[in-house]
């Protein structure tokens, strides 16, 4: 089981240039793919669920062409995207139904999954309500659902825990560890610490470049000895952010505790362990100013 | 900000939002549209066997009775949606938190719909200049005889939709098809009223111009007075055609519409009118309230039961990691490894299984959400068609049993558009033609069950003409349901469409036009057989090409 993109770019009308020449190799694991807002990850999980296509480049799963033979991937595609609608009048059960009969699933199997999943997502109780009076997160519940009915071997979801209260997002991160095994589930987000509970391996993207794809291991060790804890009195809070790389703040009764993200430590700084979210910043400010650096040249 | 500076925003804003859609274009187009209807003589204003000699008088008459009669029709359907957008954007919900009141809304919104139907207006105005130009009527151009009937009678009328428009989206049961549909039979009647008084009236309508939405009564009842000076053996007869109409033999002189104070005072009483409308909207208007959509009233939370309280109760405690993975633990047995597995067929093997089952899913998707008043007029129009005579069946029951799934047609080519589920449905397997063959299935399905009262009456008297049109029927309407909805993106294409040319076709049996094939004189299977096959490839590779550039 195997993913290939190969240099993949995606030029919309107008001239935006979402992804470029963008290339990546997923075997069976959870790859998280983290971006800030319009990096691309959308673009992205689209062209993977067949919705879209590439303006240059190829997608091949399992050596075969999702763009020209579409059809092998999809049979075996769970795709959750980041909006979606539901039809209002049918209930839960009545939905499932027909995205399976959609996706081609035997009445019988598809009859047994649905019960089991909408178990899964807790939504046993409300199997017969009408969609139209769901909540946003049931809605999105919904939506898992749907993206697990025929047991996908690709599984994509973009943003799902959006609109999750955090009980049903730690049982999503867990639903998605139990999913890892001999499938691709490839988990796109902004939230760190949505990809720090489940991935196996981890791609940043920013701008429509692929900014790092590794371990979240590998990835840590980049910011090894580059993290630093530095006590600062309130007043000179702005004068830090101005000079360093900050990635989160604390204020306590002996100052404000400053995060920095550096290759060297201001005066009376202490090292700390870094954590995912310090290396993902590490990697997006390495990014912007490589971009800078080429553009001045 | 002053009030007027807040009005002139919303007004401005939303105008803005709708000019810059593609579509507006088409609008536009549409207005040019009907210049050309008048250029072309598709537009027949006869009093008898006279037409008026081509002059500035004579064309913007024509063409101000062309603009508020057809504009004040079909300026509903692309007005129509002014607080729908404010739904769908979710604008509306911000509006909402602010201090602008109802009335203020539903004024606002009247009024950006009423600039929307001015400009076409506006550009039906610029082409009358062409067409006179391009008839060669006269080199003498006179801008007021040639614009004003437009721009008064025309902008009056249009006015007045615009406040209809706004009244319509804010009442619930007007604001979907129903409200579509039922707008046309409305915009019927009151031109039918307006054209029977048109006998009763002398040269000075009177009161009648106050009843006279369009123009129409005001503007020919001065032209049959002019008539009768002329010829005094004119048998009174004044028509407004559009479409094949038997030529006029003579002509006279028109000089004019005289503008008598009771014509401005009667086009005032309608802006006020309509201001008046859009007021009304504001007492239906949800303002947004989820609330107070109709299926989170039918949809009554369950009760909390004793047992269920203590679990409402412990929430909170079970919020807490520890009880986190404690509430995990107890939920293994959902665990997704607990689930049937599948057996992934080939995409070969996809497209040949479940297109049955995918058929059905499309049907009851169609049915579902109509109440069961709804099915009771089915059932009575059904047994009407099995209990009439065969002609009768044939040329009237089968005629209203295939108007009322209107409805259940009309969304078959956007309802993926409607509800935003295409990435659900677009992803699986071969969806593109097992989708659509099973929603046109479905569909002729519905036409088949609505109208087998007729299928089985004629089966039974062996009139195999009678039901070679029935099939051309029951495959043209879902036929043309899917291609319109297919290409426009919205369901009011059809549901306008469809209204218009059941009246004038199977009502009025108009061969050529009756697609149902109420009498064996207006029947014509064959083309509308072919009809559907070129639509339905014409919806399929519409749907095609916008995915690959999707």
């Amino acid at each position: 089981m195997k993913l290939e993109i190969e240099d993949v770019s995606k030029q919309y009308r107008g001239g935006v240039l979402a992804l470029r020449r963008f290339s990546l190799e997923l075997r069976p694991g959870v790859l998280g793919l983290l971006g800030p807002n319009g990096a691309g990850k959308t673009t992205l999980m689209t062209i993977l669920a067949t919705i879209t296509k590439a303006t240059q480049g190829r997608v091949l799963w399992n050596g075969i062409d999702i763009a020209r033979q579409p059809d092998p991937l999809r049979s075996v595609l769970g795709y959750l995207p980041q909006d979606f609608g539901v039809y209002p009048n049918l209930n839960a059960v009545e939905f499932l139904e027909y995205l399976a009969a959609v996706k081609g699933l035997d009445g019988a199997t598809a009859a047994r999954r649905i019960d089991g999943l909408l178990e899964l997502v807790n939504l046993g109780d409300a199997r017969k309500r009408p969609l139209g009076g769901y909540s946003g997160g049931m809605k999105q519940r919904v939506g898992i659902a749907q993206a697990l009915l025929n047991d996908p071997q690709l599984l994509i979801v973009d943003e799902p825990t959006a609109g999750l209260d955090p009980e049903e997002r730690v049982r999503f991160r867990n639903l998605l560890s139990d999913l890892s095994g001999e499938r691709i589930v490839i988990l796109s987000t902004h939230i760190v610490s949505d990809v720090e509970a489940t991935a196996t391996d981890i791609a940043i993207i920013a701008k429509g470049d692929l900014v790092a794809h590794a371990t979240p291991e590998a990835l840590l060790l980049q910011v090894e000895g580059k993290v630093w804890e530095w006590v600062v009195p309130s007043a000179d809070l702005n004068a830090a952010k101005q000079q360093y790389l900050i990635s989160s703040t604390t204020r306590r009764s002996d100052g404000v505790h400053v995060r920095i993200l550096g290759e060297r430590a201001p005066a009376g700084a202490e090292p700390v362990t870094p954590n995912l979210e310090d290396a993902y910043l590490y990697c997006l400010s390495k990014h912007r100013l490589d971009h800078h650096a080429g553009a001045a040249q | 900000m002053s009030r007027s500076r807040v009005l002139y925003h919303m007004v401005r804003a939303d105008f803005l939002e709708r000019v810059r859609r593609y579509s507006f274009l088409l609008t536009l187009g549409f207005s040019v549209y009907l210049g050309y209807t008048v250029y072309a003589e598709q537009v027949h204003v006869q009093l008898d066997k006279y037409r008026g000699v081509d002059n500035s008088a004579w064309l913007g008459s024509v063409v101000g009775l062309t603009g508020s009669v057809w504009l004040s029709l079909i300026g509903f359907y692309i007005v129509k949606n002014a607080i729908q957008r404010d739904r769908e954007t979710r604008v509306g919900q911000i509006l909402a938190t602010t201090p602008i009141g109802k009335a203020f809304y539903t004024l606002a919104k009247t009024l950006s719909n009423f600039a929307v139907l001015a400009a076409m207006v506006l550009v039906l105005a610029l082409a009358t200049l062409g067409i006179q130009l391009a008839r060669g009527a006269g080199t003498q151009i006179d801008p007021v005889a040639l614009f004003l009937p437009l721009l008064i009678f025309g902008l009056c009328a249009v006015a007045v939709t615009a406040a209809l428009a706004v009244l319509f989206e804010s009442l619930p049961v007007l604001r979907g098809g129903v409200g579509n549909v039922l707008y046309f039979f409305l915009w019927t009647a009151l031109i039918a009223i307006g054209a029977a008084s048109l006998d009763k009236v002398g040269p000075d309508p009177g009161w009648h111009v106050f009843t006279d939405w369009t123009g129409l009564v005001s503007v020919m009842s001065q032209m049959q007075a002019q008539v009768r000076r002329i010829d005094p053996l004119y048998n009174g007869s004044a028509a407004f055609n559009i479409g094949p109409f038997n030529p006029a033999t003579k002509t006279f002189l028109w000089t004019g519409f005289h503008w008598s104070p009771e014509i401005f005072l009667s086009r005032a009483a309608l802006l006020g009118f309509a201001v008046l409308l859009a007021l009304l909207a504001a007492l239906f208007f949800d303002r947004f309230d989820p609330a107070r959509r109709g299926w989170l009233k039918t949809n009554k939370q369950k009760p909390v039961r004793r047992g269920e309280t203590a679990e409402l109760l412990l929430a909170p405690l079970l919020a807490t990691p520890s009880a986190q993975s404690l509430h995990h633990f107890q939920m293994a047995s959902h665990s997704i490894a607990h689930l049937p597995p599948v057996s992934h067929p080939g995409s070969r093997q996809v497209s040949r299984m479940r297109i049955s089952a995918l058929v059905l899913a499309e049907l009851r998707l169609m049915l579902k959400g109509h109440a069961w008043w709804w099915k009771a007029v089915a059932a009575a129009l059904w047994i009407a068609c099995v209990a009439s005579p065969l002609t009768q069946a044939r040329s009237d029951a089968i005629v209203f049993a295939w108007l009322w799934p209107v409805l259940l047609w009309s969304p078959m080519g956007t309802r993926e558009t409607q509800w935003n589920t295409g990435a659900l449905i677009f992803s699986a397997p071969r969806a593109v033609p097992r989708q659509f063959l099973a929603i046109y299935v479905a569909g002729v399905l519905v036409a088949v069950l609505t109208g087998s009262g007729l299928g089985l009456h004629l089966l039974m008297a062996r009139d195999f003409d009678g039901l070679a049109a029935w099939v051309a029927g029951a495959c043209f309407i879902p036929a043309m349901a899917l291609a319109l909805g297919a290409v426009s993106g919205t369901r009011k294409f059809f549901e306008a469409l469809y209204t218009a040319w059941w009246y004038i076709g199977p009502l009025h049996h108009i061969r050529g036009l009756d697609f149902m094939g109420t009498t064996a004189q207006s029947s014509t299977p064959a083309g509308y057989l072919a009809a559907a096959a070129v639509l339905l490839l014409a919806a399929y590779s519409w749907r095609k090409v916008k995915l690959a550039h999707s």
